[in-house]
């Protein structure tokens, strides 16, 4: 059965994705509220806000039906902060700039409080644990807290592309913007380029490489080519960490091994 | 179990209320991804997939409804955001039958590049061999099976279909006119198994949603146990090989991206 | 190995240095003398799966009937080839699978600094390959040289860097579909 996609979602896969991502919308007509397979949908009540997927709002703004209000992310004044981040503080030299915390998760001012990531139920029992597209991290928010630096939500290159297409006209300054969403692009990539040094760590069992604060569009570039990298140094290296193995195994027999020295050196981006 | 497990359990929503539309659209979305992101089939979430069928039954009569009415001339509608919300509706229904649609063909994919390995997995082969050598021979007997899974048994029948076709395929286009010691597609002669299966080893990009996962290292070469390797933090993107972390994302502390 | 995978097959078609141990009648088909004895002390290129096969008997430490060595393309010359500058060196001349070739022989043999300088190597090419994948315009200059003589492992990355490099500029719109 022919299946022509590869490994992981692809590129349109990833904005079909982003598309389900909540803005904050002005609507400029009345519309009763819908239930949809995707969830229910609010009604519509000018001069109300409300918040709605993208697609939706993207559906109801080349209508003219509804202005879209920007993610407070993408205005350039965020953007430019966040450029900063990336390029000028010595700590995200070879890492990306924080992404929005996870709910439960410290935010960076709090850093070194305790994680408290309290889970959903899904119908048969199972956790749940929302995450992007699933958080609003692109809805207008009415008060954002002092001292927290902006940053880049998942899908940040999807939902600013799609934005700029479809609503440059609901943006502060869509060409300012436009160009920083580009250096960020450009930046963040070199990144992405300049991290094959640290691949062998994710290579070897019990190993890992962190890409935390990385965007769905970059992983969707970067997927073939850093697992391309990865599984050729696993084979390469495959008879040293079988022998590796061999010889845990014969401690583990003696009696010498010791289970909490077995970290992998983990290495950051 | 701890107490706040507990509460959250019981006030789990019911499947027919619009929230739970929505928990279902996120549960399917991630599954999606995942399906898309893995090299294994992974388990078939059956009452999932139900709960969604039976929902995208009901959208599509409540869209022909609709339709409907909007067509009738008597009385004349006069409801302006008729086709506005019709649109709608179609376009997310839609987009869910495009989630649907390629989970499914990713799982089939996933099935017949691994045809052998998944049906050995489920029901082992007969060890007794058979007097007659024949291609078809090498499929097990499905009989005896009660849990399909990770297939589910709509998966299964396809399977087994597919895989009988294609050994009297071969049988018949090639295979017969070998020695009957050499028909067979399951053969382990030279060291090198016909059985080829996914590679658990193949990295795979994940979110860490809890405080704390660890990368596991499953038993083998030697060693008897599983034994863990680096720690991941509540909102990390990490690269790790899917069986390091395949239990983690069983128990929806991981997700895939 | 892998059953059904070419580049499996065609790896284990690759040749590996081996000395006949003992003389083996009626061998001579090896050397190009069919209906011939081989002689022992015989030194000849054989394809991994067959030297694999007949040093068998050398691993168990049993009698053995030849035993291997490290290919050229694998030889100390190589190594320090390697060390010195890995973009420079011409894999592809080598052997087109280069690294699955290796992962055989270090198999076979215990060469932890192999497995170092080839990892290096590997990681310091696919550098080169990514930034030459990303280039829209394609090879230029003395990329040619390289990509030409990269094995088949990194021809493959190459293809995957460079496809979804143009899938991503055609999402964006930077790109038309072919």
């Amino acid at each position: 059965m022919a299946f022509p996609l590869p490994r992981g979602i692809t590129p349109p896969e990833i904005s079909f994705l982003a598309e389900m991502e909540m803005v904050t919308i002005l609507p400029r007509q009345r519309l009763e509220g819908l239930e949809l397979l995707s969830g229910p949908a609010e009604p519509l009540l000018p001069p109300r806000r409300t918040t709605l997927p993208l697609w939706l709002a993207l559906l109801l703004k080349r209508q003219r039906r509804a202005n879209i209000l920007p993610p407070s992310w993408l205005h350039p004044e965020s953007l430019s902060l966040i450029l900063d981040i990336e390029t000028q503080h010595h700590e995200y030299q070879h890492a990306f700039s924080p992404p929005p915390p996870l709910p439960g998760q410290p935010s960076l001012r709090d850093r070194g409080k305790r994680p408290v990531a309290t889970p959903r139920y899904t119908p048969d029992g199972g956790r749940y644990f929302p995450a992007p597209p699933f958080l609003p991290q692109n809805v207008t928010q009415d008060h954002i807290a002092a001292g927290e630096p902006p940053s880049l939500p998942f899908h940040w290159l999807e939902v600013g592309t799609m934005l700029l297409d479809a609503a440059s006209d609901d943006l502060v300054d869509p060409d300012q913007t436009r160009r920083l969403l580009k250096e960020l692009r450009e930046v963040r990539t070199a990144k992405i380029r300049s991290g094959v040094d640290v691949l062998d760590a994710a290579a070897s069992g019990g190993g890992g490489v962190a890409l935390t604060g990385v965007g769905a569009m970059e992983i969707g570039e970067g997927r073939g080519f850093i697992s391309g990298v990865v599984d050729g140094l696993r084979k390469i290296g495959a008879s040293k960490e079988q022998a590796r193995r061999e010889q845990m195994a014969e401690d583990m027999a003696n009696g010498g091994y010791d289970a909490t020295q077995d970290d992998e050196d983990d290495m950051e981006f | 179990m701890d107490i706040d497990d507990i509460l959250a359990s019981v006030d789990r929503n019911d499947a027919s209320s619009p929230e739970s539309a929505a928990l279902d659209h996120q549960l399917l979305t991630r599954f999606w991804v995942a399906e898309r992101g893995v090299s294994e089939l992974l388990p078939w979430p059956g009452a999932l997939m139900a709960r969604i069928t039976d929902r995208v039954r009901k959208q599509i009569e409540t869209i022909e409804d609709l339709a409907a009415s909007s067509a009738d001339p008597h009385p004349p509608t006069n409801n302006p955001t008729l086709n506005l919300k019709l649109s709608i509706l179609q376009t997310d229904l839609a987009r869910t039958q495009y989630l649907i649609r390629s989970v499914l063909r990713q799982r089939l994919s996933k099935l017949t590049s691994h045809s052998m390995h998944y049906l050995l997995r489920i029901a082992p082969a007969d060890p007794s061999q058979p007097t007659t050598q024949q291609p078809e021979d090498s499929i097990p007997d499905l009989a005896s099976v009660t849990d399909p899974s990770p297939l589910s048994s709509q998966e299964l029948a396809f399977l087994h279909a597919h895989q009988s076709l294609l050994a009297g395929h071969y049988g018949a286009s090639f295979l017969s006119s070998f020695p009957p010691q050499l028909r067979r597609l399951d053969d382990n002669a030279g060291g090198t198994s016909m059985v080829q299966g996914p590679d658990a080893r193949e990295v795979v990009f994940v979110r860490c949603l809890v405080d704390e996962v660890r990368v596991v290292v499953p038993p083998g070469d030697g060693v008897e146990v599983e034994t863990f390797g680096t720690s991941m933090r509540i909102g990390d993107v990490w690269v790790v090989r899917w069986e390091g972390i395949r239990g983690a994302w069983e128990r929806g502390d991981v997700e895939v991206l | 190995m892998s059953y059904y995978d070419i580049d499996s097959i065609l790896t284990d078609g690759q040749k590996l240095p081996c000395t006949f141990e003992l003389e083996v009648p009626g061998l001579g088909i090896l050397e190009g003398n069919p209906g011939d004895k081989i002689n022992a002390g015989t030194r000849i290129d054989l394809p991994l799966w067959l030297g694999e096969m007949l040093s068998i008997g050398a691993r168990l430490g049993t009698s053995r009937l030849v035993t291997l060595d490290i290919p050229s393309a694998l030889s100390e010359r190589v190594m320090n080839a390697l060390k010195a500058d890995p973009r420079t060196v011409d894999l592809r001349a080598l052997a087109p699978h280069f690294y699955s070739m290796s992962e055989r022989v270090l198999e076979l043999f215990e060469e932890e600094e192999m497995v170092d300088v080839l990892s290096n190597t590997f990681k310091k090419r696919a550098a080169a390959i990514a930034d030459h994948a990303h280039n829209p315009k394609g090879a230029l200059g003395d990329g040619v040289e390289f990509l030409r003589g990269l094995d088949e492992t990194e021809r493959q990355l190459f293809r995957v860097a460079h496809d979804s490099a143009k899938e991503t500029r055609i999402w964006a719109g930077e790109a038309k579909k072919k």
